[in-house]
């Protein structure tokens, strides 16, 4: 088959034009997986769920609360995970912040059945998660804490992420409905799935 | 969870079948936003949807239907794996996008956005398909077997048939809707060219 644009010859190194369509769609894709589980009032892990907690709790946006909450972490990836790290992170959050604000406005829903939602919300979250660790992008937050805590004190990050999780998920126990909360469990569970499942560096090995 | 990580150059068959879900799971939800919209796309994918929008069909059972005749030229041109595999893909794809419509509709969907995320949504859940050896059946199949018989490439089969089918298109749908079905088949095929590599994702 004729390819329709010359494809680049290097497949260890992203180009920046494909990154830029591995953020897009990858970005979007996550924003509409977070405008499904906002609608249906649920939470997931990390700094975007300690966000829809605080959005619930207090009346204000997700997408503000999501981009301040980001901002203190910069200063520990500046100097832990350097310049280009930190700058596309912020990047990403300001994006996807950016992206959940305005969604609602073109794509709203009249029926949502809470199973599917929270199965749509780790699926197309999940997805778009791994695109933008392949494209060696982050949603900036805990993740760099999980690894500062892991160089200084020796706890593996993943457990470090994990800890967070569960203390957000016993406190959102203790504020919302407990139906609200396991539907929630739920699409944490997908998401983590289809990351745990397919991101490995010895399948896909662009970068 | 997996007990132990499989070897990277193969798919085991529990990670075959999550690729397999996620990806027409994404084909599935994104039909509802076609479907929505009034749109249409190429491939066996857009001549089911004219039909079931001329002879007010379930699109599931005629997408099912129509690619039954393909599965012959599959199974002797890429052999019976490949063949159960797209079978079970289609079949998934005509169950979900019958299923879905009562769980998930919507209030408002701008066309544009739509068409741009049904793009999204479609390019990757085909680019999972085929990386666990997949596919959708169809024309696909149909243009290689003809490739292989008459030296006509199998990219012109496929283009020519989308062009045929868009032209038909053109005369049942109104215009913006044509336009729009067009934008979103340049995402799909935009996304896939772009990033289906096998040189980058080498699992197979």
């Amino acid at each position: 088959m004729p390819a329709p644009f010359p494809i680049p010859q290097n497949p260890a190194k992203h180009t920046l034009f494909e990154d830029l369509q591995g953020f897009s769609v990858a970005l979007i894709t996550t924003a509409i997986g977070l405008t499904i589980i906002a609608q249906l009032g649920f939470i997931t892990g990390q700094t975007a769920g300690l966000a829809l907690v605080i959005s619930y709790l207090t009346g204000y946006s997700f997408s503000w609360v999501f981009w301040l909450i980001n901002i203190p972490f910069y200063a520990l990836a500046w100097f832990r995970m350097g310049k280009e790290f930190t700058i596309k992170s912020a990047l990403c959050v300001t994006a996807l912040s950016i992206l959940v604000a305005v969604i609602p406005k073109w794509m709203s829903f009249d029926t949502l059945n809470p199973v599917f939602g929270t199965i749509a919300f780790g699926i197309l979250t999940g997805y778009g998660l791994l695109g933008t660790f392949r494209h060696k992008g982050s949603l900036g937050g805990l993740g760099v804490v999980a690894l500062y805590v892991q160089d200084t004190y020796g706890i593996r990050a993943g457990i470090v992420q994990l800890c967070f999780d569960a203390v957000l998920f016993t406190v959102a126990f203790f504020l919302f409905e407990p139906s609200r909360v396991l539907y929630s469990l739920l699409g944490a569970v997908i998401l983590n799935g289809v990351i745990a499942f397919n991101h490995r560096r010895d399948r896909y090995i662009a970068s | 969870m997996q007990t132990a990580d499989p070897k990277a150059d193969t798919h085991s068959l529990l990670e075959d079948a999550q690729g397999f879900i996620f990806g027409t799971a994404m084909c599935a939800f994104a039909l509802v936003m076609l479907r929505d919209l009034g749109l249409v796309t190429g491939q066996t994918a857009g001549l089911a949807l004219l039909i079931s929008y001329m002879f007010k069909l379930p699109f599931g059972w005629v997408f099912f239907a129509v690619n039954l005749p393909f599965y012959w030229f599959g199974y002797k041109r890429m052999g019976l794996k490949f063949v159960l595999k797209t079978f079970a893909c289609v079949a998934l794809i005509s169950v979900f996008s019958e299923v879905f419509p009562h769980f998930v509709s919507f209030e408002t969907l701008n066309p544009v956005f739509g068409a741009i995320m049904l793009g999204f949504m479609t390019g990757a859940g085909l680019m999972a398909i085929f990386r666990h050896g997949g596919s959708l059946g169809g024309i696909g199949i149909l243009a290689l077997y003809l490739q292989d018989a008459t030296k006509f490439k199998a990219g012109y089969v496929q283009l020519a048939f989308d062009a045929c089918l868009f032209a038909v298109a053109a005369f049942i749908l109104p215009l913006p809707q044509v336009l729009y079905s067009l934008l979103g088949a340049v995402v799909v095929n935009l996304v896939i060219a772009i990033n289906h590599r096998r040189d980058r994702y080498i699992a197979m």
